[in-house]
């Protein structure tokens, strides 16, 4: 029970309850869409039939009740008039008119819906009544502006400490003083609320009705002989107060205490009723209120990483229960999306270990069939040993804090994207982290690795923050990692055997060094010289050594003597 | 003027002067409570407003909040003051020979018309009482009838009476001096619309008959 605060309100003897930050959430995300359409249909068929269907007014403030506990509790006082006030907000939008020009017009109402209109802008004028409507609106923005600056995330994305909720709450709170302070504002205009036990309550006779009823029994005699207390309305009793309360204390000081079984009454009658009420005396200060009970009993609220919406914090997972479009809530999306990665990972993984089997198979068939027409091998072919299959890789569950300080550190290089931090980069650095987060999923890559790469990530987002300081782009010094070069599953690709020696041969290039020409320094012109006949000798003997050392042979041509016959042949017709 | 229901056109316009002085009696207590609890909450200018939009029902000023109770106006609770009434409709009804100038073309109210209406009034609780309005049904229907400037309609009868009949009003407090301020201005406004309703009135009873006519 301990999200669960009660309250009253003035002229109304039921106890209320809001459960702490779920009826703060509720009340932001109200939708009041549908109660705006049946005060206009009210309206239409008001200006069509002179009055206001009772039916669909009871039906729109019904709608509303629903949206917080306090405007349940006032829909038969404060906010009994709010359909008017819908309409009358309405009809001053519609037609651009002001509420002097709509009371004018209605100076002589010509029916009762006339008359309801005049009356509800006469309380306005008068001070009595503010457009109910308008007031809820505004609170709804206020709450919403309230609970974004004491719960949204800080610029790194870090989880808020209750030392920084506490911060927050304390600040907008005295912006609101300061304000009020400056602009001239009494203090006891402005909301506050009182905290009460049933028997406190203004309206506490009537509240608590059961014992009132008995103690009234028991001093109906003692106050049948004490002073009237009734007094003209409009005197201020704030000075006087303590005076008033001991003479009204004087008239039963006497009476004796209850018997056992009254009190035993009183015993079943007091536990139904909450030991403390709060009442508060306006629609803010139940919303003030609510703020402060959360953060006394330690409830937080969070932005959700996937709809962007406020949850109350119950454990550290950045994603809430509430379900979206998809039909899911946020976090089972998370939960399936990350599983169905890890499952496509598990299957690509399979399928590759599976293609270099059967490329292995066949280079092994391709080998035993060249080495078929060979003689038989006067040495026996050893057996090939057997290798050892390699084991399935085993999924790395990444632990939540790891989780959690590669998202700030996400969320920090993102908010730098621009400032100091270029976009590509951090696009290249954002897939490296996602693939290093699918590897370890399904195994191919470890936590030692993941850890490595976070601190790089770290000092990376040191220098950006350095370069967003000086107003400066940060360029890498370092970085273990390329868009095309993937670690883990992919990475080990580069490193087996299977990568193309051209793609080796480009990325040595690319690393290699070129630095600039240096010409040697010497002291004197004789060691320039000498240095000069030792490169030059040195230089002999290399290529000396790169001569072939096995001398050529010189010999004479051994020329064959041919006959005119050998050489032409014999042609006898010619002879 | 020919109505087509003469009788009951001269009971209708009896009925509005009346209507007009108990509304005017009910508006002066309505303005003076004001100034007890809500004088910087109620803009008088809106209980003006109210009052000449419906010079025959006051009962629109409990919009503004405002009510008539022992506690807001208990001065005006007395017998001496319940006499300002029938002073006030009689006020109203001594100028009934001004509706002479209101004319549906050329026909007027004829003198007759004007006294019978003048009788109804009186025979429905009008009374002079100890003669505190000096003017006459006569007199007003001698300078109608020589073109003559009728005085101002004004507070003046009402201020003396309350100075000689009313202590609890004639003291020198904040309220009473409130009361005395805006009658004035009241009274003057109030007769100036009486007279438009009172002349859109006999139009009309006119306007029915020859709609009438037309059928």
């Amino acid at each position: 029970m301990d999200n669960i605060a009660r309250f009253s309100v003035q002229d109304n003897n039921t106890f209320y309850k809001i459960e702490l930050s779920k009826t703060l959430l509720h009340f932001i995300e109200f939708d009041f869409t549908y109660f705006w359409e049946q005060c206009i249909e009210a309206g239409r068929t008001a200006r069509k039939t002179g009055r206001l269907p009772q039916q669909v007014v009871s039906n729109a403030k019904i709608v509303i009740g629903r949206a917080h506990p306090y405007i349940e509790a006032c829909l038969s006082t404060d906010f009994s008039e709010i359909v008017t006030d819908c309409i009358i907000e309405y009809i001053c939008h519609s037609e651009r008119i002001g509420l002097e020009e709509l009371w004018a017009r209605c100076i002589s109402p010509k029916n009762p819906y006339e008359t309801a209109i005049f009356r509800r802008i006469s309380e306005y004028k008068t001070n009595r009544a503010t457009n109910r409507w308008t007031s809820i609106a505004r609170l709804q923005e206020y709450a919403r502006n309230k609970t974004d600056f004491i719960f949204s995330p800080d610029m790194e994305g870090t989880a808020l400490t209750e030392h920084m909720v506490r911060a927050r709450k304390e600040y907008f709170d005295l912006m609101l003083s300061v304000a009020s302070n400056e602009l001239g504002c009494p203090s006891d205009a402005l909301p506050s609320v009182k905290l009460c036990s049933p028997a406190t309550l203004p309206n506490a006779a009537f509240a608590v009705s059961k014992i009132s009823k008995s103690i009234y029994r028991r001093l109906s005699e003692a106050l049948s002989q004490a002073q009237d207390m009734a007094s003209i309305e409009g005197i201020s009793y704030g000075k006087i107060k303590d005076q008033i309360a001991m003479d009204i204390y004087a008239s039963i000081r006497n009476v004796a205490p209850p018997g056992e079984l009254d009190m035993k009454i009183v015993l079943d009658a007091i536990r139904e009723n909450p030991p403390q009420l709060y009442l508060p005396d306006s629609f803010k200060s139940i919303i003030d209120l609510e703020f402060e009970l959360m953060y006394q009993r330690g409830i937080f609220l969070r932005k959700c990483e996937n709809c962007g919406r406020f949850f109350t914090v119950t454990d550290d997972n950045p994603r809430c229960d509430r379900v979206n479009s998809s039909g899911k809530t946020c976090r089972q999306q998370y939960e399936e999306l990350r599983e169905s990665i890890a499952m496509e990972a598990k299957a690509s993984a399979e399928e590759e270990l599976r293609e270099i089997a059967a490329a292995e198979a066949a280079a092994r068939a391709a080998a035993e069939q060249e080495e078929l027409p060979e003689p038989i091998s006067p040495e026996p072919v050893p057996e090939p040993e057997p290798v050892p299959e390699p084991e399935p890789p085993k999924p790395v569950q990444i632990p939540p804090e790891m989780e959690k300080r590669s998202q700030k550190l996400y969320n920090a290089l993102y908010k730098r994207v621009g400032r100091g931090f270029d976009e590509n980069e951090f696009r290249e650095w954002s897939q490296y982290l996602s693939n290093m987060k699918k590897n370890l999923k399904v195994g191919e890559a470890n936590l030692k690795q993941f850890e490595d790469f976070l601190d790089y990530s770290d000092k990376l987002l040191e220098e950006v923050k350095i370069a967003s300081k000086n107003k400066t782009v940060h360029i890498p010094k370092e970085k273990p990692y390329s868009t095309n070069k993937k670690r883990g599953r992919r990475g080990e690709q580069d490193s087996s055997p299977g990568v193309s020696q051209v793609e080796a041969a480009l990325a040595s290039s690319n690393n290699a060094e070129i630095k600039p020409f240096t010409p040697k320094a010497f002291e004197s012109l004789i060691d320039a010289v000498k240095a000069y006949e030792n490169e030059i000798a040195g230089y002999d003997e290399e290529e000396q050594e790169s001569r072939p050392k096995k001398p050529v042979k010189i010999s004479a041509p051994a020329w064959e003597h041919l006959s005119r016959e050998d050489a032409y042949g014999t042609n006898k017709k010619d002879e | 003027m020919v109505f087509i229901n003469e009788a009951a056109a001269i009971n209708g316009l009896a009925d509005t002067i009346i209507k007009g002085g108990v509304s005017l009696y009910n508006a002066i207590k309505y303005i003076y409570s004001l100034a007890e609890r809500d004088f910087y909450n109620v803009n008088i200018k809106d209980a003006f407003k109210v009052v000449l939009n419906n010079v025959t029902d006051t009962d629109c000023l409990q919009a503004l909040g405002l009510r008539i109770n022992e506690s807001t106006c208990g001065e005006m609770l007395s017998d001496e003051y319940n006499h300002v009434l029938p002073l006030m409709v009689y006020s109203l009804a001594v100028r009934i020979p001004t509706l002479k100038s209101v004319k549906n073309g050329n026909d007027a109210m004829s003198d007759d018309q004007l006294y019978r209406l003048y009788t109804t009034v009186m025979n429905k609780g009008a009374e002079n009482y100890k003669d505190m309005i000096s003017e006459t049904f006569l007199e007003t229907k001698y300078l109608v009838r020589k073109g003559k400037k009728l005085p101002p309609f004004t507070a003046d009868w009402f201020k003396t009476y309350i100075y000689t009949n009313v202590p609890e009003l004639s003291e020198i407090t904040n309220k009473n001096m409130f009361l005395l301020g805006f009658s004035d201005v009241l009274f003057a406004m109030f007769y100036s619309c009486l007279e438009e309703e009172l002349k859109s009135k006999i139009l009309e009873y006119t306007a029915d008959m020859s709609g009438e006519h037309d059928d």
